[in-house]
């Protein structure tokens, strides 16, 4: 049984981040991730079962940590060494609960919910926000019973799904996969979950303009997301959704799953001023161009400095930019966010959303799932590739955009595809 | 010598390489046996004495004027507008007739004690000019005169303070314009009348007006049936200046028009070879002609630009005539035929033309590929009488390098109209519909058009619209040289050569089509018959 | 890291290494300025900083005048005979005027001659006197009545061999037409019993002109601005020098003075002649006789005063349109 395991090494480490200052993921051959033959991990306690993967998807945070490029706050939510892969599709091996309640039958397909909240750590009473399900905003998932771990695929006891001996999870991480969903669908479902709580958190109202910064996997799903939500009214239908896409093919993407406009980066604050009928002053000198008015809401799907810096050059005063790409340590002119009165709010992961009637709460899944159903998320997979040829798949997610890719996923499963 | 009049080639294996323009170069190409090359009329003989020339015109005035001294007295509220940066093209040397005109006025004026004077740059939705730009239309000792006490004013048509609505056309048309010169008592317009579809009642209805006026004749099936804008009885634009200026007239304000042709002797010397029939080329032309097209092969487009935009004209003054706006322009009219008029038998399968650097909207700035398919299916295309040289589904092939680069200060909403609008449709009906009223509102457009150098944030669309009679005539646009995705986005087909456009054009017009090739510069009219 | 600990300690250095500030409780007395009319401007006519203010005339400002404004100039012969001092009584259009002047008066006048300025403007800040005085020998007058101090040391210069030049309209025409005469000049003349050449200056307020600051403001957005006060441009410019006038017997200072105003009006007629010819490119006709009592323009709005600045005289306009 083969797996791909991240151990602690610092000059593998150190090797990693001047490999990929070269590209993105060039540096999965030298750095510390490994293919080692290595059982399945032991169920740690009661209410946990264990997960045969079929696929497992690598994110941007995936890339970042292979690239040593991870912000340090991680360091003490993180346990190694680690088996990777957090958006995972599999079976299950026995029966077991899910976190809907009801029962998985052994053999049936199942979606992971990664973070391992209080429930899955054993914690008695469980913290305000697993009480309340905003299991993302957890803080005690360097406690409990398994070693620290802020999701399944960044934890030692945990495995994770780039591996075909499998993972164990907690019930309270399980989701029963519809049938009409494919399994390229349902290893979306993760990161879809991500973007439509990312669109729910964020203060969009009727006739706004939202500009998403970003066509990868994220921007991506946030456009679906947003059109999708909007469409079932349950959120405010913006004016017009404009998409910064670097790439033709993301940009013929961005429209087909419901963004007014879809343009090069460079192009993308001209269409926001003018959709939102600003003014433009500045700009001489290579000093960005400042707007007097801009989107209501940026969903800034990269979170790297340039984008951050963008965000802030295309929001209106007192608006909006939520922060969905992972973000580390970056250096931004906060000039125009205090003078404008700009609200910068982080987006992670999921729980339960509710809109402003509060009988609606919702798990995130649960919505993930209607929006990837709709919206056929699975057109997103643009490769898969099995564990032997890691450093292929690694290089290839860290270059999708320029070869004309979203989402690559590690194919581990014993059976044949569905 | 006796001028030679335009004349129509028909190209045999002896005839040499026919000159393409491209852009801010040119090329040689071989044109296939049987094809028709029209060269333009030699350029008239100009006036001797412009500054008589234009007395003359002011004292015996055309139509039912008085000579203008009889019109001038103390205490009158007088008003001259001129044509303004898109004319003439190339710009021309020292002295620029509107300078020659208007000092000529102006000496009237001062004699007849005439003190409230204000000159404007009737520029409609144009952008604004600048002082260099207005010194050299208008020469230094006008400049100096004017421009320092605030009057010479370049028209606003977005300043609601400044523009009076003069009522509605017996069409429903909402005529709008400059109020200074609507509520002048004498209003004298300096036309410079470069091609047919300048001067007449469009001077002031087109060149004083605001979007609400212009919007009635500048859009879609205007200019559909506009057969063809050059060509002012068979046109749609026309008729409908015509009544808007007969509405301004009966309203009161009295129009003294100036209108000037000039000769097509477009290139100074050291480029004269573009003008002259190939195998007429003598030793120093072909060597120049090496030379040249060598070096700017070699130089990056930013200073091939700059050379090319500082050549100035030695087009001169053939005639001028002045008077009431209707009799002159009959004059004019046919004196422009006269120049550059050539006669054509019959229509083609295939139309080919070089453009060149330089359109009515890129003068001292860049070419950008709206204004390429503007220059090509709006202007080369419609110049005609009769038919149009190609038949109806037929192929026009030009040639240019249709970069996609854009003069940020100049065509801001070009920018955006090239992204956000030819990214979702070609079709001018359709952007009429859905972009253009955003456009033309939109508030930071309009800041820099009043206070920059910017274009309207309409100009765009208008630019299309020039370009709806082809884009419904033709079969296929092919545009050779240029820039595959630019040329693409404009809806058109791109091609490597001379050669494989023909091959492309196969597929529309069948595999032995008959070519037209229209021999610019100079511009010239096809008399189609 | 070591550059911003030394700055530190810099920073933070005492008294006496670093100078001592003043205590609240003691008065603190005004520091010393002499500017405007006091300026001491002695030492600009100490023979090395004459030696050094020759070099850069002869050697810089001709020559880039030479290149950057050249100048047709005439009536020199009226100087080859005439003995100095004398004084320079011109009209002023620009504040290139006085470099031009001096580069163009030949050489025995050259470098020995200084120029009043306006106190309020040359001689209101140290830097500007110290500019002024170097480059152009200037003293400080006032505009509009010569005072007592500023009027004895002009004329105790004058006395010591110094020519002066001294532009009577006090200011800058503001479009090109001669402002009327303040009386300095003619005083001075009087009093010194030297004579005055009368200069003519044209064409100057093209190539630097006065700032838009100071002219009638172009209307809003759909006016032009006339951003030309930042650039020199080429202009055609003449300097014309006039036979050198001693006051009458008898004649008061008033009266001089108008004559010299009207000497400066009639050179102004000769550039215009010139200049019309040069225009219409027809063989030379004579300028009419006949002198002018001040170079004023119509009484008529802005353009046609500014029209009628470049006009030709009446008689040759006559002949020129037949019909």
């Amino acid at each position: 049984m083969s797996t791909l395991l991240f151990e602690r090494s610092l000059p593998r480490f150190a090797a990693a981040r001047v490999v990929s200052s070269f590209g993105s993921g060039r540096g999965a051959g030298v750095g510390p991730l490994r293919l080692v033959e290595r059982d399945a991990p032991v169920v740690p306690a009661a209410g946990w079962v264990h997960v045969d993967p079929i696929l497992s998807g690598i994110c941007g945070s995936d890339l970042a940590t292979l690239d040593g490029r991870s912000s340090r706050y991680f360091e003490d939510i993180v346990s190694f060494p680690f088996v990777p892969g957090h958006e995972v599709v599999g079976t299950l091996s026995e029966d077991a609960s899910g976190a809907e309640g009801g029962l998985l039958s052994a053999g049936s397909r199942v979606v992971l919910q990664p973070v391992l909240g209080c429930a899955a750590r054993g914690i008695e009473p469980a913290c305000p926000a697993c009480q309340a399900g905003h299991v993302g905003n957890c803080g005690y998932i360097a406690f409990g019973h398994i070693r620290p771990g802020l999701q399944t695929g960044f934890c030692a006891d945990t495995g994770g799904g780039w591996s075909t001996a499998g993972l164990v999870a907690h019930s309270t991480q399980l989701y029963a996969v519809p049938d009409e969903l494919t399994d390229h669908d349902a290893v979306t479902v993760e990161p879809v979950a991500c973007a439509v709580h990312a669109v729910l958190g964020a203060p969009i109202e009727a006739g706004d303009v939202v500009a998403v910064i970003g066509a990868g996997t994220l921007g991506l799903l946030v456009t679906a997301a947003l059109s999708h939500l909007a469409g079932v009214g349950r959120c405010a239908t913006p004016a017009a959704v404009l998409v910064g896409a670097r790439y033709a093919h993301q940009q013929r993407l961005a429209r087909e799953l419901g963004a007014t406009e879809a343009l090069p980066s460079d192009q993308l604050g001209r269409a926001v001023r003018r959709h939102s009928r600003s003014l433009s002053y500045g700009g001489a000198s290579g000093v960005t161009a400042t707007l007097s008015g801009g989107a209501d809401v940026v969903l800034d799907c990269v979170g790297s400095p340039e984008t951050i810096a963008q965000s802030l050059a295309m929001v209106r005063p007192r608006g909006t930019v939520a922060l969905v790409g992972m973000s580390g340590k970056v250096t931004v002119d906060l000039a125009p966010l205090w003078h404008r009165e700009v609200r910068l709010v982080g987006a992670y992961a999921y729980g339960t959303e509710r809109s402003s009637g509060a009988d609606d709460a919702t798990s995130t899944f649960s919505l993930a799932f209607d929006v990837a159903a709709a919206q056929k998320t699975g057109r997103l997979v643009s490769a898969t590739y099995p564990l032997a040829r890691f450093e292929d798949a690694v290089a290839h997610a860290g270059a999708a955009g320029r070869r004309g890719a979203v989402k690559i996923a590690f194919d581990v499963r014993k059976g044949p595809i569905r | 010598m006796s001028r030679r009049p335009g004349f129509v080639l028909e190209v045999d294996r002896s005839t040499p390489p026919t000159l393409f323009w491209s852009g801010e170069g040119f090329g040689l190409e071989t044109l296939p046996e049987g094809s028709r090359v029209i060269y333009a009329p030699e350029p008239m003989k100009a006036i001797e004495d412009p500054y008589r020339a234009i007395r003359h015109a002011l004292l015996h005035p055309e139509g039912d004027r008085d000579p203008l001294p009889a019109l001038l007295r103390p205490g009158m509220k007088l008003t001259i507008c001129f044509d303004d940066v898109s004319l003439p093209l190339p710009p021309m040397e020292a002295p620029d007739i509107r300078q020659m005109v208007i000092e000529t006025v102006l000496d009237m004026a001062a004699e007849a004690g005439v003190d409230d004077v204000e000159l404007i740059a009737a520029l409609a939705l144009h952008r604004r000019m600048t002082e260099d730009e207005l010194r050299h239309a208008l020469g230094d000792r006008v400049y100096d005169a004017f421009a320092p006490h605030g009057l010479l004013t370049q028209h606003d048509a977005e300043d609601p303070a400044n523009l009076l609505f003069i009522g509605e056309t017996d069409q429903g048309e909402e005529v709008e314009i400059n109020k200074r010169a609507a509520t002048s008592d004498l209003l004298i317009y300096v036309n410079i009348n470069l091609v047919s579809m300048d001067g007449g009642h469009k001077s002031v209805a087109t060149g004083l007006a605001s979007y609400r006026s212009l919007r009635h004749h500048h859009n879609p099936q205007t200019m559909r049936h506009s057969k063809s804008f050059m060509d002012q009885p068979a046109s749609e634009l026309h008729s409908s200046n015509w009544r808007m200026g007969r509405l301004i007239a009966e309203s009161g304000v009295k129009i003294f028009q100036i209108e000037t042709t000039l000769n097509n002797d477009t290139f100074p010397s050291n480029f004269g070879f573009l003008q002259k029939r190939e195998w007429e080329w003598s030793l120093r032309d072909r060597a120049s002609y090496a030379a040249t097209s060598k070096a700017l092969s070699k130089v990056p487009p930013r200073l091939a630009r700059q050379i090319f935009h500082s050549i100035r004209s030695p087009h001169a003054l053939t005639s001028v005539q002045a008077g009431e706006v209707e009799a002159v322009h009959a004059r004019t009219t046919a004196n422009v035929w006269a120049q550059q008029g050539v006669d054509v038998e019959g229509q083609t399968d295939i139309l080919t033309m070089g453009l060149p650097y330089i359109c009515p909207y890129n003068v001292n700035s860049i070419m950008n590929p709206i204004l390429v398919a503007c220059l090509g299916l709006g202007y080369f295309f419609n110049m005609y009488r009769g038919k149009p040289l190609v038949r109806e589904g037929g192929v026009l092939i030009m040639k240019h390098p249709t970069r996609p680069e854009f003069h940020p200060g100049h065509h801001p909403s070009y920018i955006d109209f090239y992204e956000q609008v030819l990214t979702q449709t070609v079709d001018p009906v359709q952007m009429h519909k859905e972009f253009e009223e955003s456009f033309a509102t939109d508030p930071w457009y309009i800041h820099l058009y009043r206070t920059g150098h910017a274009y309207h944030g309409v100009h765009p669309f208008y630019m299309w619209y020039w370009c709806a009679h082809a884009l419904a005539h033709l079969g296929r646009v092919i545009i050779v040289g240029g820039d595959t995705k630019a040329v693409r986005r404009l809806g058109f087909s791109p091609a490597s050569s001379l050669a494989d456009a023909l091959e492309i054009a196969s597929d529309v017009v069948g595999p032995s089509p008959t070519l037209t090739h229209m021999h610019n510069p100079p511009i010239f009219m096809s008399d189609v018959h | 890291m070591a550059g911003s600990g030394l700055r530190r300690r810099l920073g933070s250095a005492r008294f006496p290494l670093a100078a001592p500030s003043w205590p609240t409780t003691v008065e603190r007395p005004d520091p010393e300025r002499k500017v405007g009319l006091d300026y001491d401007h002695d030492w600009s006519r100490r023979y090395p900083v004459r030696l050094a203010r020759a070099i850069v005339m002869d050697n810089v400002a001709r020559p880039a005048a030479r290149v950057l404004a050249p100048a047709t100039v005439r009536g020199l012969e009226h100087l080859q005979h005439v003995e100095g001092p004398v004084i320079f009584a011109a009209n002023h259009l620009s504040h290139m005027d006085t470099p031009l002047l001096l580069t163009t008066l030949p050489v025995e006048f050259r470098h020995r001659t200084v120029v009043a300025a306006a106190s309020d403007y040359f001689f209101d800040r140290t830097w500007k006197a110290v500019l002024s005085s170097f480059a152009l020998a200037t003293i400080p007058i006032e505009r509009s009545r010569v005072n007592r101090k500023s009027g004895d040391t002009a004329a105790e210069l004058i006395e010591d061999g110094w020519n002066l030049a001294i532009f009577p309209e006090g200011g800058r025409s503001p479009d090109g037409w001669t402002q009327p005469f303040t009386a300095g000049a003619a005083y001075l003349a009087r009093r010194t019993g030297r004579p005055v050449v009368p200069v003519y200056l044209h064409g100057t307020r093209h190539v630097l002109p006065k700032s838009s600051a100071s002219e009638g403001r172009a209307a809003g957005g759909s006016g032009t601005e006339s951003r030309r006060s930042s650039r020199l441009r080429r202009a055609p410019i003449a300097v014309l020098f006039g036979s050198p006038l001693s006051p009458d017997e008898g004649e008061n200072t008033h009266r001089f003075s108008d004559r010299i105003e009207a000497a400066v009006a009639t050179l102004s007629r000769e550039v215009h002649s010139d200049w019309w010819q040069a225009r219409r490119s027809v063989s030379a006709v004579a300028p009419a006789e006949g002198a002018e009592t001040a170079h004023r323009g119509p009484e008529a709005s802005p353009w046609r005063r500014a029209w009628a600045l470049d006009e030709p005289p009446s008689s040759e306009r006559e002949s020129e349109w037949p019909d």
